[in-house]
């Protein structure tokens, strides 16, 4: 399935992208996701899919619009 | 009395003399440093009600006893006044050269009263003080100031300067220093300017007194190493705080069109990979291995240092999104020395006025040419920018016609880049900050979506409004120390007992800080308490835009949400519970007592009721 990654600030340099298409096999979880574009499991971060967090064992679904950033602390 | 010089230095400018002065121990232990000094002096030394732009209102630069010792990131000074934007207590912070000099100069606190007949600088050099003649860089921006002063005193001699906008008394202006940092948004640089007082120059030469100083070199050394190895282990300031204007977008935070609008397409061209591929050089305080000052060439070739609250608020919220033009604007917030964030607000809230058809005006959103004319205007006060130099309370309560409902201010400090329509913990994050809605006392929002629910108004959000209140409000402003090692890299919180009690011969946890913020937050409250006696909860209200279904985004995440006025009474409560604060937030007599206030509730009860 197709799904529209998108990477926040310091975590692009883990991911090499900021933001693309990918396919992805159906019903992977946040977290394998995580460690396919090889982002850090100990990295502090949230995610959001279509603007609501959800946890790395949330499962993702086609068309989803995923968003991983470091966990801001607003500055 | 190790840690701090124990002296501070009182300056008259009505009369031209000075003082050295001593503080006792017990003061140092109960108010610690920074804002805890400056709010202690100005609850005992201002007569309430007293004009803040007058002669009776004090200009207090405060440090704190890691302020200026060679650890991370210790180059932070306090500045303050009663503030003429909001009326009650001000403060803010920047990065300085002054934070090392002045302490090296044997002064953790500086006392500037009256006012100077004639345009003049400060030059402080140890001992001795100077009140010289300030004609020729009166009328000068702020870079032409320092360049003027960096000429005369070395780039090593610490500087605060005020811009144009200082001098003309607007009402947002700061105080700046090392080019492109500034703070005292509620005003400070307009009493700075108020009192004829351009430059205030440091130049120091003592040691400062140190309970363990091979310990603290040390430790000191080793860690900003290490701050800095994480910064770039992890890529923070590739970014810096700009990283976070993306994901706002995402998550429907951004501040858009004055705050109408939650997201938008074009926020990408704005965002911090397009800040950090025009990068032409990178700035930092002293005392910092993460430099966060991008610095970037704006449409006038000037270099301009951007963060990500410049860019939300003269950027997006004013639906301009060409980088260049932004930074342009910020260039000249800087060199007037205008608040880049009440800027930004002011501006927003002036074209929403015109838009609503409630004053006539040609200024449009998106319009950055219009936008730079008036920030001139602004600081001379010329023309209408005598109108928009008031800030947005003011200029909506001569706007009228429901304009209040769409400044967006707290207690008459403008918001800064996060839009919270539909984000309720950090508007009660911005409605409790003591000084009007900054963000740095507390800013909840990933908290806020990744631990509870968004439209939760629970007490645990309460709760964690005041945990970071004590952290980023309290601690790092009275010990004085940059709170982004924390914040932003995750440099743990044990460090700093570690170096305050390295620094001072105590023997302190973080209990013991938490004590201090909570005294120094009770105080806040009381000085605002004591200015409008007619005080109750309504000042601790968001702007009435953030509760009206009309204003709710029509399409995105968040579409037909805003928030709830019931709800948001409660989740006040709950903060007002959980800080023994009366149900108008003013801490209870009791409270205060429990705090070691009992003198302050006394001065109180004279002015407002205390339950």
């Amino acid at each position: 399935m197709k799904i529209q990654v998108k990477i926040i600030g310091y975590l692009i340099n883990q991911t090499g992208f900021s933001e693309k298409e990918l396919q992805i096999p159906a019903a992977i979880t946040a977290e394998e996701l995580l460690s396919m574009i090889k982002i850090p499991k100990e990295m502090p971060k949230i995610i959001t899919r279509n603007g609501n967090a959800i946890s790395p064992l949330d499962k993702l679904k086609e068309g989803d619009r995923v968003v991983i950033a470091p966990l801001y602390s607003g500055g | 009395m190790k840690g701090w010089t124990g002296n501070l230095l009182r300056i008259n400018l009505s009369s031209r003399t000075f003082k050295k002065e001593t503080f006792t121990e017990e003061f140092a232990k109960k108010w610690v440093g920074g804002r805890g000094f400056a709010l202690k002096i100005l609850w005992d030394e201002l007569k309430p009600g007293i004009d803040p732009l007058g002669p009776e209102n004090k200009l207090i630069v405060a440090l704190g006893p890691i302020a200026g010792i060679a650890a991370p990131n210790t180059g932070k000074t306090v500045v303050a006044a009663k503030s003429p934007l909001t009326g009650g207590y001000g403060d803010g912070n920047l990065g300085s050269r002054v934070t090392i000099n002045l302490r090296k100069a044997g002064y953790d606190l500086l006392i500037v009263e009256g006012k100077s007949e004639e345009p003049v600088y400060i030059m402080i050099e140890d001992e001795k003080v100077q009140f010289l003649s300030a004609q020729e860089i009166w009328g000068k921006g702020t870079y032409a100031t320092l360049d003027w002063l960096y000429k005369k005193y070395g780039k090593g001699a610490g500087i605060l300067t005020i811009g144009q906008g200082g001098e003309k008394k607007v009402l947002y202006s700061v105080i700046r220093s090392m080019e492109g940092r500034a703070g005292g948004r509620p005003g400070i640089g307009a009493v700075m300017g108020s009192k004829n007082l351009k430059a205030i120059v440091v130049k120091g030469s003592k040691e400062i007194p140190v309970a363990d100083p091979e310990a603290i070199k040390k430790i000191g050394a080793d860690d900003l190493r290490k701050v800095g190895e994480i910064d770039k282990k992890t890529g923070w300031s590739i970014q810096g705080t700009t990283g976070v204007l993306a994901w706002c977008n995402e998550v429907a935070a951004l501040p858009v069109r004055n705050m109408r609008k939650t997201s938008h397409k074009d926020a990408w061209r704005i965002d911090g990979e397009r800040l950090n591929a025009a990068r032409v050089a990178t700035y930092g305080c002293p005392h910092c291995t993460m430099r966060c000052g991008i610095t970037i060439l704006d449409k006038e070739g000037h270099q301009s240092e951007l963060d990500y609250e410049n860019i939300g608020m003269l950027g997006s919220n004013l639906e301009i999104f060409e980088l260049a033009q932004v930074a342009s604007l910020n260039y000249l917030c800087d060199d007037l020395g205008l608040d880049t964030i009440s800027s930004g607000g002011v501006l927003g809230f002036y074209a929403d006025a015109i838009d609503q058809g409630a004053i006539d005006g040609d200024f449009r959103f998106g319009d950055a040419e219009k936008a730079k004319e008036l920030l001139k205007l602004a600081a001379y006060r010329e023309g209408i920018g005598d109108f928009l130099a008031q800030g947005s309370m003011r200029m909506a309560q001569k706007i009228g016609k429901d304009s209040e409902a769409y400044a967006m201010h707290v207690k008459g400090l403008e918001i800064s880049a996060y839009n919270c329509k539909f984000i309720p913990g950090m508007a009660l994050a911005f409605a409790t900050s003591a000084i009007g809605a900054h963000h740095k006392e507390a800013w909840i929002i990933t908290f806020e979506l990744k631990e509870t629910a968004r439209d939760s108004y629970g007490k645990e959000k309460a709760q964690k409004v005041i945990d970071l209140q004590r952290i980023r409000g309290g601690l790092f402003e009275f010990i004085v120390a940059c709170r982004f090692p924390w914040i932003e890299l995750g440099w743990e919180l044990e460090h700093y007992p570690l170096y305050f009690n390295t620094i001072t011969g105590l023997n302190w946890n973080l209990d013991d800080f938490w004590k201090v913020s909570d005294r120094i937050y009770a105080l806040m409250k009381a000085f605002w308490a004591r200015e409008f006696p007619d005080w109750d909860r309504s000042k601790d209200y968001p702007p009435k835009v953030w509760f009206d279904p009309a204003n709710a985004d029509k399409e995105g995440i968040i579409a037909g949400k805003i928030l709830d006025l019931a709800k948001y009474d409660q989740l006040l409560d709950h903060y007002y519970k959980l800080r023994a604060w009366d149900s108008r937030g003013i801490p209870a007599k009791k409270t205060m007592k429990n705090l070691g206030l009992s003198q302050e509730a006394k001065e109180l009860a004279k002015y407002n009721r205390l339950e």
